[in-house]
């Protein structure tokens, strides 16, 4: 019994609660012209109440007025249209279902200006409630409430179900009008030609995330001995730091917003990868190397004005690279010879030839001023085809033939559009 | 398996993506379609909405006159029309074209690129019969046109209604194209919409071949009043 007696008591509360069918976000303006609109000429509410519920249920309305919206209400083409959508006003009808079809009456909601029309049609135990303003030809927000003859209640329960919300300033005629003939922020036309210039700060490494330590172990914990001896040497990173931060300088520019190019260069500094347990290396300082990329990549990318001050442009690029290695070493102050195995230390090739893959995203504020994002991958090596020579089997190894790494960045950049 | 299950979805999404798959639709239901009209149903429409074209080649082959073929033959089909409605619901009211005509023209969207043309109630005003009655659900035939063969998509397809068929000598089909809309007149609102099309091989081709492709319409129609219900 108990059970039941909740049971009903909780179909009593869901019954009695007012409820939202959809609610479009029409402008609500502070000093709001509200027309309550009623079928019969007889509003459920009065006009003077209306108003002091909006104000005490929003403190940002203002001083809105109310009045009875007598034109349509005498008007047949409006009293028809009003009783349609009083009989098909239903729970889960998209709002496009509701729109207004004869032209009298679709004029009559677009010289709204900025009035906000509220429809109010008793059905029942319940009021049926929508919102027009002139921006379109259907209902912006629609609902129930309970009914209730006490007019004061009943404004208050629309007022709270409807009309609780941020307000924005009313405009006036000039900046309506003016607002009217202001072309589109989001208007733009794509540039022929934009170019951009920046510095940036990344981080490479050897590793990939993501993937078992095991694919990249043998090249990043291997150590060099004696000055030359590692386990393999297909990789640079077998002999030099396969995790350091770069810098980078870089310009490019797209043509027709699409397809552009980059020149890029980027610096880090390597330390060699000696093993200190080897005695050899007691009489040496410091050795590492200089890594220089010089760079050229292909981008696509597709810019999208997201606010009229940040445009956003994702894009991929697709480019090659040269690396070379600086050696910077030194021996400790004191040490008058080296040794002979410091002297036929390992020499890196002059030239690295590689490729660059990835994608990104330029983020330029005000049109002028970029952050950009990027991430892929990275090789170096040699030529992988070299034409078979007779003296193949004698020549020396050569040293970091597939280095591969990945990397992210981040930039600051300067834009121009010709 | 689940691998190659994949391989099929992303197949298809790109061919959704590049449209390679036809993507019309020719009927449209209201959310609030919930039930197919039973027992009675009125008609309005019938009277100008039967359209022969070709009138030469029917005329030679319905042994009517060229002159008179256009009213004999569209009679003969809102006749045939109308009685096969009747076979189907017991209660016909057929409602006289003008009730529905004085609205003006409109057009409904059942796909982004077909629209049905037509003449639609006024928001908040029912139809009457003749008696004065206002009948729950009305159908409203908006065209019904008749050639040989013809395909909807030229008529409905707003991008290739402007396309002219080449000659054709020797027709293969009868066609039939029709559009229509079950109308709530209670709550005035299109129910069902939807674009047919028949299209009937020819081997002689006599009044009893026409009857029979006003026959088969009118079963379509009500196949698609009944399919077309919202679940």
């Amino acid at each position: 019994m108990k059970k039941l007696l909740a049971i009903l008591l909780f179909l009593v509360a869901f019954a009695s609660a007012s409820e939202v069918f959809f609610d479009s976000r029409f402008t609500l303006w502070k000093d709001a012209t509200i027309l309550i609109w009623s079928l019969d000429g007889n509003s459920p509410i009065s006009t003077n109440e209306f108003c002091l519920s909006l104000r005490r249920n929003n403190t940002g309305i203002g001083e809105p007025k109310c009045r009875e919206l007598g034109e349509w209400e005498r008007d047949t083409i409006a009293t028809r249209y009003g009783s349609w959508l009083s009989n098909n006003l239903e729970k889960g009808l998209p709002s496009s279902y509701l729109r207004a079809r004869h032209p009298g009456m679709a004029a009559k909601i677009q010289v709204l200006e900025d009035n906000i029309v509220l429809f109010l049609a008793p059905q029942g135990k319940f009021i049926q409630v929508a919102v027009f303003d002139e921006t379109a030809q259907e209902p912006k927000a629609a609902g129930i409430v309970k009914a209730n003859s006490d007019k004061i209640a009943l404004g208050d329960d629309i007022a709270a179900t409807f009309f609780d919300k941020r307000t924005k300033r009313r405009l006036t005629k000039e900046e309506r009008l003016k607002m009217q003939t202001e072309p589109d922020d989001l208007y733009k036309e794509v540039p022929n030609l934009k170019i951009w210039a920046g510095v940036g700060v990344g981080f490479s490494q050897a590793h990939f995330p993501l993937t078992p330590d095991n694919w990249t172990s043998s090249h990043t914990k291997s150590r060099v001995k004696n000055y030359r001896a590692t386990k393999d040497s297909v990789s640079l990173w077998n002999f030099i730091d396969d995790a350091d931060p770069f810098l980078s300088l870089y310009a490019g520019l797209t043509w027709h917003g699409f397809i552009g190019i980059e020149f890029m260069y980027r610096y880090s500094n390597r330390n060699m990868k000696i093993d200190h347990s080897d005695t050899v290396y007691k009489e040496l300082d410091h050795w590492d190397f200089g890594q220089h990329d010089i760079g050229l990549n292909v981008l696509l990318s597709m810019t999208y004005p997201i606010t009229p001050w940040l445009d956003i442009t994702p894009l991929f690029f697709l480019g090659f690279q040269y690396s070379f290695y600086v050696e910077d070493i030194e021996l400790k102050k004191g040490v008058k010879e080296p040794s002979r195995a410091y002297k036929y230390r390992i020499k890196f090739e002059d030239l690295y030839k590689g490729a660059l893959v990835g994608i990104g995203g330029q983020f330029v504020f005000k049109k002028h001023y970029g952050v950009d994002l990027r991430m892929g991958i990275s090789s170096r090596g040699r030529d992988l085809y070299e034409a078979p020579s007779p003296d193949a089997g004698a020549a020396a190894t050569t040293i970091g033939k597939s280095t591969i790494d990945c990397f992210v960045s981040l930039g600051l950049e300067y834009h121009w559009t010709l | 398996m689940t691998f190659k299950k994949s391989i099929l979805s992303i197949g298809f999404a790109i061919c959704m993506l590049t449209g390679c798959a036809d993507s019309y639709h020719w009927t449209a239901s209201h959310p609030a379609y919930h039930k197919a009209p039973y027992g009675g149903i009125a008609v309005t429409g019938i009277e100008n909405a039967f359209v022969i074209t070709r009138s030469n080649w029917f005329a030679k082959r319905l042994e009517i006159s060229t002159d008179s073929i256009q009213i004999k033959g569209t009679l003969h089909c809102r006749n045939t029309f109308a009685t096969e409605l009747r076979k189907a619901y017991g209660n016909l009211i057929v409602i006289p074209d003008s009730a529905n005509t004085k609205f003006p023209e409109e057009s409904l969207k059942l796909d982004e690129r077909i629209f049905i043309k037509g003449h639609i109630p006024e928001q908040g005003v029912a139809i009457k019969d003749t008696a004065g009655n206002v009948p729950p659900v009305v159908l409203i035939l908006h065209e019904f046109i008749i050639g040989t063969d013809l395909k909807r998509e030229n008529f409905f397809d707003y991008a290739l209604i402007h396309n002219e068929s080449g000659s054709i000598r020797k027709p293969d089909n009868v066609s039939a194209i029709f559009s229509y809309t079950l109308w709530d007149n209670l709550k005035q609102r299109p129910l069902f919409s939807a674009v047919d099309e028949i299209q009937q091989p020819i081997t002689t081709y006599k009044l009893a071949n026409l009857t029979n492709l006003i026959q088969i319409a009118v079963q379509k129609i009500r196949k698609n009043i009944y399919e077309g219900v919202v679940k």
